[in-house]
């Protein structure tokens, strides 16, 4: 038998480095044991479509194999959850509005290794895969975000900028604002940024559309929507899952997609259109987007997960040139497309409304909707090619479940009794704070991004702690989206990074008054293969499990991204970074920024841990320390605070104690206020005024209203242009100075 | 029978519904119409190009969307008097067909919406536009009160009106410039301008007053639950603020 594998081995590698020299390729991914397995599996050795067609479908990337087992312990289900994970996006119902129900769609993911070697086209390219996966669920897209974390040497800084603005040309372009977001610069990410997208769409619940053939379609049609079909994505799914290395980066450039949100703009409205036309007609559809795998990944997926096979004609697909050969035909990741499974005579109808009423082909060359292919009730997937079969497996074994169980050691955790905090200037070391590159104000990067295209924005990105929409024209339902994630948390302990994300992404949601219904995660790691790494992933879920079931919030949607190391085979810091969705019942209620009134009670709601690991404060006196643990019951209580005082008619403004520390936020509150001419001024007395142990920041016209056990008064608002702590003044506008400029170096 | 109101959609536009939801809430008679369909376009008796990015901005923001057969009974209306009023993409679009500030012939534009500066790159930035001229001037302007400021946001990268020197002063004592950038409290300087706009220049005006074109999106801060800083009790759904621009449009078309 080893004699075999060997040979089998090399004769594989032959025909793909034929291949590779031919296109330009990356390599396969799958390794040896693997190959083994599809020879064994099929009886016999896979063609080159075949075995391109496991490499994508096998791949980290589609299958999750080394993660799918660790990632059924986080709770999913709940009575806000209408479609919990396992299709393209996950769902939450938002409320009732007109005798209609409505659920807000959302979709969480990596572009990581794309952004890293050509950061306009990766991150842009982000973005128009995760709107397709919002799109793709029957849903109008509303808003997207982006949690970027980049390096800080002179290549990072390229990254960060290109990512930026492919990110803006794409969202900008499509009409979809940008809601949330955040951005952190940390060495760990110097050969490794991470490119996190997030969208959010809207539907009524009764007009979901699955990612699956529906009930009855054994013979509908097959129908392949969007740009034509051309080399470009080549080897996308094996390439992010394997390291970057630097000298191959090159290379790898041929397996990034090239994104075109022109033609997105038209495609996403002429699907509005056919969403329309089904609702009509009551017709039964599955809509699902071309990712990873390509042709072969969405159809195979989307009969497969129905219960049936497919047969797909490669000669039928509009292609960008000649003579393209089968096995990029079928995994080939050219962006902007999307397959419908429905029945034949609904087909020609879509056809007409994509080909004809949007005149896809005019828009991009030979852009269509194409019939490709047909479901089958036997449970094959048989791909045909110039009057050939190039591939016919058994579809269970291709889509099938594959598992790694990867070895991995315990994560080190560093929680514990909570360092001292040491006696501090905070004289000298507050504007320091404030001018640091993970507090500095964001406004540079995020005045890059249209924050209110389509009118329902509420509370723009960087507004306040979430973005808020009011997605249903003519209702009061609001939706608020935030994301969190520290790096700085997560080099020191995983397990508490990642419940440190999901509880300051629900703190940020209910800052601005909605009520968290539900969680995404992206969880951004190293290499699996390595056990300490593999760890660190283990960990984090672990984490995320904690929280959710503590804070009662299920995940609905997520994405895992592993292999994210640095040229020195070092992972990026531990990176579970969270979304949490609040839903607002009125937006009325809305907590609008900056500081109202001189005379409010200033509260400190929340635990009061001294956090100096991991702080800002820390790495500026170049001290380490460990994590408090988190109080559960304390962040509870402290929510409960929250909405109690929005209740009562006495909560001013409010911020999140985050990045910064305490009078960050309160700085953060004064700047809202004098941008929008109110001069008020703080004064308060704290003991640690730079720790940065999460919670609230409340303004409260009546303290004696607020329950104090969770809370602590700790100053008040006067007239005039100072913040005074401890004694010590500063001036606002001084300070606003400060905070503002320096991300305007990275972003001119 | 109420005067309708087009919303002509190119491809690459992408604030057509909100455009057309709050002319519908001002109470006019508005509708989309789909390229597809350019054919109807004549039978309408104003026009609202809404923002986006028209065929990919390709050359320049609005340059290819001029030529679009949309444009032909858009011109022809404009010509014969109906009201056109353009918004952000609308605006480089009426640029780029000749409409405004309309001292040269059609479709051979003397002016530009040029690339922002000193940034040069797209600006999302809260603006308010400060009626410049008499609001007789322009019939869309017709119903605001002088010096009027209207909030609404710039969005956009080719934002900044530049011409030649004989050019802009010809803009200028000829009444074109409708609109310019300004704070909140209406004083005008150059940080009001997020663009470097020649004369900070928000909105340019036609000759006979029948075409505005405004860079920043008034429907964007169109209700009051768009509003940062609206007062309690207001009812969140009503059109305010921008809206004020649309009512004025839509009382001068009816």
């Amino acid at each position: 038998m080893p004699t075999r594998r060997c040979n089998s081995r090399s004769l594989f590698r032959r025909e793909l480095r034929l291949v590779n020299e031919l296109h330009g390729a990356p390599n396969v991914a799958l390794r040896d044991d693997e190959l083994q397995r599809i020879a064994e599996g099929l009886g016999r050795q896979p063609t080159v479509v075949e075995l391109h067609a496991f490499d994508a479908q096998w791949s980290e990337h589609c299958s999750y194999k080394s993660s799918r087992h660790h990632l059924a312990r986080l709770p999913t289900s709940g009575a806000r959850v209408v479609l919990g994970p396992g299709e393209d996006a996950g769902a939450l119902h938002l409320g009732t509005h007109a005798g209609e129900r409505y659920a807000v769609v959302v979709a969480h993911e990596s572009h990581n290794h794309p952004s890293q070697i050509v950061p306009f086209e990766g991150a842009a390219t982000g973005i128009g895969g995760i709107v397709r996966d919002v799109l793709c669920m029957g849903a109008e897209v509303i808003a997207v975000a982006d949690p970027l974390r980049f390096g800080r040497n002179a290549h990072a800084l390229h990254v960060a900028c290109g990512a930026v603005d492919g990110i803006g040309a794409y969202g900008n372009a499509i009409g979809v604002p940008n809601l949330a977001g955040d951005v952190y610069f940390n060495e760990g990410f110097d050969d490794n940024c991470l490119v996190n997208v997030v969208a959010l769409g809207i539907v009524k619940e009764a007009d979901l559309i699955h990612s699956f053939a529906p009930k009855g379609a054994d013979g509908w049609s097959i129908v392949l929507v969007g740009k034509a079909t051309d080399p470009s994505g080549f080897g996308g799914a094996s390439f992010s899952s394997l390291t970057l290395d630097a000298q191959e980066s090159e290379i790898n450039k041929g397996a990034v997609q090239v994104p075109d949100p022109f033609l997105k703009n038209v495609l996403m409205r002429a699907s509005y259109r056919v969403f329309e036309l089904l609702r009509e007609r009551k017709i039964a559809a599955g809509f699902k987007d071309l990712g990873a795998g390509g042709i072969m990944g969405c159809s195979a997926e989307i009969t497969a997960h129905g219960g049936y096979g497919a047969e797909i004609n490669l000669d039928a697909v509009n292609v960008a040139i000649d003579g393209m050969r089968p096995e990029i035909l079928a995994v080939g990741e050219t962006q902007e497309r999307l397959m419908w499974v429905m029945p034949p005579d609904a087909a020609a109808e879509i056809v007409r409304i994509y080909n004809e009423d949007f005149s896809l082909p005019e828009v991009a060359y030979n852009a269509r909707a194409v019939v490709i292919g047909r479901v089958t009730s036997e449970r094959r997937y048989v791909l045909r090619y110039r009057g050939g079969v190039v591939m016919d497996v058994d579809i269970d074994f291709l889509t099938g479940k594959i598992r790694d169980e990867l070895p991995y050691t315990e994560s080190i955790r560093h929680v514990g009794a909570a360092s001292e905090l040491p006696a501090v200037d905070v004289e000298t070391l507050f504007p320091q704070i404030l001018a640091h590159r993970d507090v500095a104000s964001r406004e540079p990067l995020y005045r890059r991004y249209d924050a209110v295209v389509r009118g329902c924005t509420v509370l723009p990105r960087g507004a306040a702690d979430a973005g808020v929409l009011a997605p249903i024209p003519g209702a009061r339902l609001g939706v608020a989206l935030a994301v969190a994630g520290n790096p700085r948390y997560g080099r020191i302990d995983a397990a508490y990074a990642a419940e440190h994300a999901v509880a300051e992404s629900l703190r940020r949601v209910v800052a601005v008054g909605a009520r968290p219904i539900g969680l995404t995660d992206c969880l951004n790691f190293g290499n699996p293969r390595k056990p300490d790494q593999y760890g660190n992933f283990v960990a984090a879920i672990e984490g995320l499990e904690r929280a959710a079931m503590e804070l009662d919030l299920p995940f609905v949607s997520g994405n895992v991204s592993l292999y994210n190391e640095s040229a020195d085979d070092l992972a990026v810091p531990a990176s579970a970074i969270v979304a949490c969705i609040g839903a607002i019942d009125d937006v009325a209620a809305v907590v609008t920024p900056g500081l109202k009134e001189a005379g409010s009670a200033l509260l400190w709601v929340g635990s009061r841990e001294l956090v100096l690991g991991g702080s800002v404060l820390a790495e500026l006196l170049g001290m380490d320390g460990t994590l408090p643990e988190i109080s559960y019951a304390a962040e509870r209580a402290a929510v409960g605070i929250v909405h109690d005082a929005i209740g009562r008619g006495v909560l001013r403004s409010c911020r999140v104690v985050s990045d910064g520390g305490m009078l960050t936020a309160l700085a953060r509150l004064a700047f809202d206020a004098m941008l929008r001419g109110r001069t008020i001024g703080v004064e308060i007395d704290f003991g640690n005024p730079l720790c940065e142990a999460g919670g609230f920041i409340c303004e409260v016209s009546d303290a004696s209203q607020i329950d104090l056990t969770g809370a602590l008064r700790i100053g008040q608002t006067v007239a005039g242009t100072q913040l005074v702590v401890n004694g010590i003044p500063f001036e606002i506008p001084n300070l606003y100075e400060i905070w503002s400029r320096p991300l305007a170096e990275v972003y001119p | 029978v109420s005067a309708r109101i087009a919303v002509p959609v190119f491809p690459g536009t992408n604030s057509e519904d909100e455009t057309v939801r709050l002319l519908r809430d001002c109470g006019g008679d508005a509708e989309l119409v789909h390229w597809s369909h350019a054919q109807t376009l004549g039978s309408y008796d104003a026009y609202v190009l809404s923002g986006g990015f028209a065929y990919e901005d390709r050359i320049r923001a609005g340059a290819i969307a001029a030529h679009d057969r949309i444009m032909d009974y858009v011109i022809e209306g404009a010509q014969h008097g109906k009201l056109v009023f353009g918004i952000c993409n609308g605006a480089q679009i009426l640029l780029e067909a000749g409409l405004v500030p309309g001292t040269g012939p059609i479709r051979r534009p003397t002016a530009a919406f040029a690339k922002n500066a000193p940034e040069p790159h797209f600006v999302c930035r809260h603006v308010y536009l400060k009626l410049e001229i008499d609001p007789l001037r322009c019939a869309i302007t017709a119903a605001l009160p002088p010096l009027a400021l209207v909030p609404a946001w710039a969005a956009h990268a080719e934002g900044r009106l530049a011409a030649s020197t004989e050019h802009l002063d010809e803009i200028a004592s000829g009444d074109h410039i409708a609109f310019v950038y300004a704070h909140a409290d209406g004083r005008v300087d150059d940080a009001a301008v997020p663009n470097g706009s020649a004369l900070r220049c928000a909105g340019l005006v036609n000759r006979a007053g029948n075409v505005l074109a405004i860079m920043p999106h008034p429907e964007r801060d169109g209700w009051n639950f768009n509003h940062l800083d609206r007062a309690h009790g207001d009812d969140v759904l009503a059109p305010s603020g921008g809206a004020a621009l649309f009512r004025s449009f839509v009382a001068a078309v009816s």
